[in-house]
């Protein structure tokens, strides 16, 4: 320790000689050499500085000096603006990161090499009239692919889809169409899709089609369709098909798939946040 | 069957549970129900009887659950019928790989699928 100390003791020596000009130098060079045995060394080197910035700087009063040391450029003006400032554009920021990321999760859908869901179709209405994707543009649609002898998931998805229309209904009323596609068009005229959805929904849009018009509609929303071509009549059978709930915008543009892990509350939720952006509104329901 | 009882003078409602059966038509709401409750005597009667797989163990299912297994298939489609009994199988097998992992300290977390996060 002690060939530590007689270096440092030198450092303190060579500093009170120095002029005043080397002095903040000199500071630096007195606090890099750490050690507790020298605070006179430090002691010096600070009234130098004092000294040194007095100097430069020139007050009338010493008072005069002090109080503008004391507080600096601060003033209650300044303070006031500052913080109105920091809220406004903490409250600016907030608002835009919110908008900016459900416009992202809209636009990711819509980007060059994103995969492009849904398009134009022509079906068949639950009523026998042609129903096309025309039809569905200026309100936001909730999508669902299915078959009227679904032994039970669609039955208890359905059965979620009209809670989850009801509320969003209850915000916005007028603002979606719930669509039910059939995988099944050998089945399901718009006979069996009435009678069906009429005891989920009395407002759910079915659509059926031929086996050809069904099977680009599935292709166009990316739903795995497994209808057999040829059925043999009287036979029985099963469809696999995708169990997402397509959520699309009121330019027929894909938003987001709502999975069966979504409760009807959380997937009214996502679909409400989603029409927050939506500027147009529906005249009539 | 189908044929004696078309002989007999068939009813309505018999008409309409064969039609139901054959998957000539789809079932109601109230008919989907009748066929998920005989489904799930059924499935209580299998558990009750430790089997697990009603189309391999076909012969002890027969012998063990004969009641609720005709009122099953008297109630639901036969399509609906081998389905649920596949469902069945998948669905143990699941119960038992999760109560498996869960064993050896894995986390059970929810997955979503969507892109937009929850609050």
């Amino acid at each position: 320790m002690s060939h530590f100390t007689t270096p440092a003791r030198a450092v303190g020596n060579a500093l009170s000689k120095a002029p005043l000009r080397q002095s903040s130098r000199l500071m630096s060079t007195c606090l890099n050499a750490s050690s507790a045995a020298r605070p006179a060394a430090r002691c010096v080197s600070r009234a130098q500085l004092h000294q040194q910035l007095a100097q430069r700087r020139t007050f009338k009063t010493v008072e005069e000096a002090k109080s503008r040391y004391r507080s600096g450029p601060f003033t209650w003006k300044a303070g006031i603006l500052f913080v109105v400032t920091a809220a406004g554009l903490l409250y600016y920021f907030e608002h835009e990161k919110e908008r900016m990321r459900h416009k992202r999760i809209a636009d990711s859908q819509k980007g060059v090499g994103a995969p492009k869901v849904g398009g134009a179709f022509e079906l068949v209405n639950h009523d026998g009239q042609t129903f096309t994707d025309k039809d569905l543009k200026g309100r936001y649609s909730l999508v669902y692919f299915g078959f009227t002898h679904c032994p039970d998931i669609c039955p208890e998805e359905l059965d979620k889809m009209a809670r989850m229309f009801d509320l969003v209904q209850a915000e916005r009323p007028g603002a979606l169409t719930p669509v039910f596609v059939t995988c099944d068009p050998a089945r399901d005229g718009p006979k069996e899709l009435k009678e069906y959805l009429a005891e989920f929904h009395p407002a759910f849009v079915g659509l059926t089609g031929t086996y050809e018009q069904i099977k680009a509609m599935c292709k166009a929303y990316r739903v795995y369709f497994s209808t057999p071509a040829k059925v043999q009549p009287g036979q029985d059978y099963l469809v696999d098909h995708s169990i997402y709930f397509y959520l699309m915008d009121p330019e027929g543009d894909f938003v987001e798939a709502l999975g069966r892990q979504h409760s009807p509350d959380q997937a009214a939720k996502v679909i409400l946040a989603h029409m927050k952006e939506w500027k147009g509104l529906p005249q009539a329901a | 069957m189908g044929l004696l009882s078309w002989f007999s003078g068939e009813s309505e409602a018999d008409k309409r549970a064969t039609e139901i059966r054959t998957g000539t038509v789809a079932p109601s709401r109230a008919e989907r129900q009748r066929c998920w409750d005989a489904r799930d005597a059924y499935f209580s009667c299998l558990d009750a009887n430790g089997i697990f797989d009603a189309l391999k163990e076909d012969k002890k299912a027969a012998k063990a659950c004969g009641t609720q297994s005709r009122e099953f298939e008297k109630d639901c489609a036969t399509q609906w019928v081998t389905y649920f009994k596949k469902w069945r199988v998948q669905e143990i097998q699941k119960k038992a790989r999760l109560k498996e992992l869960e064993a050896q300290g894995a986390i059970k977390m929810d997955v979503n699928t969507d892109f937009a996060s929850r609050k």
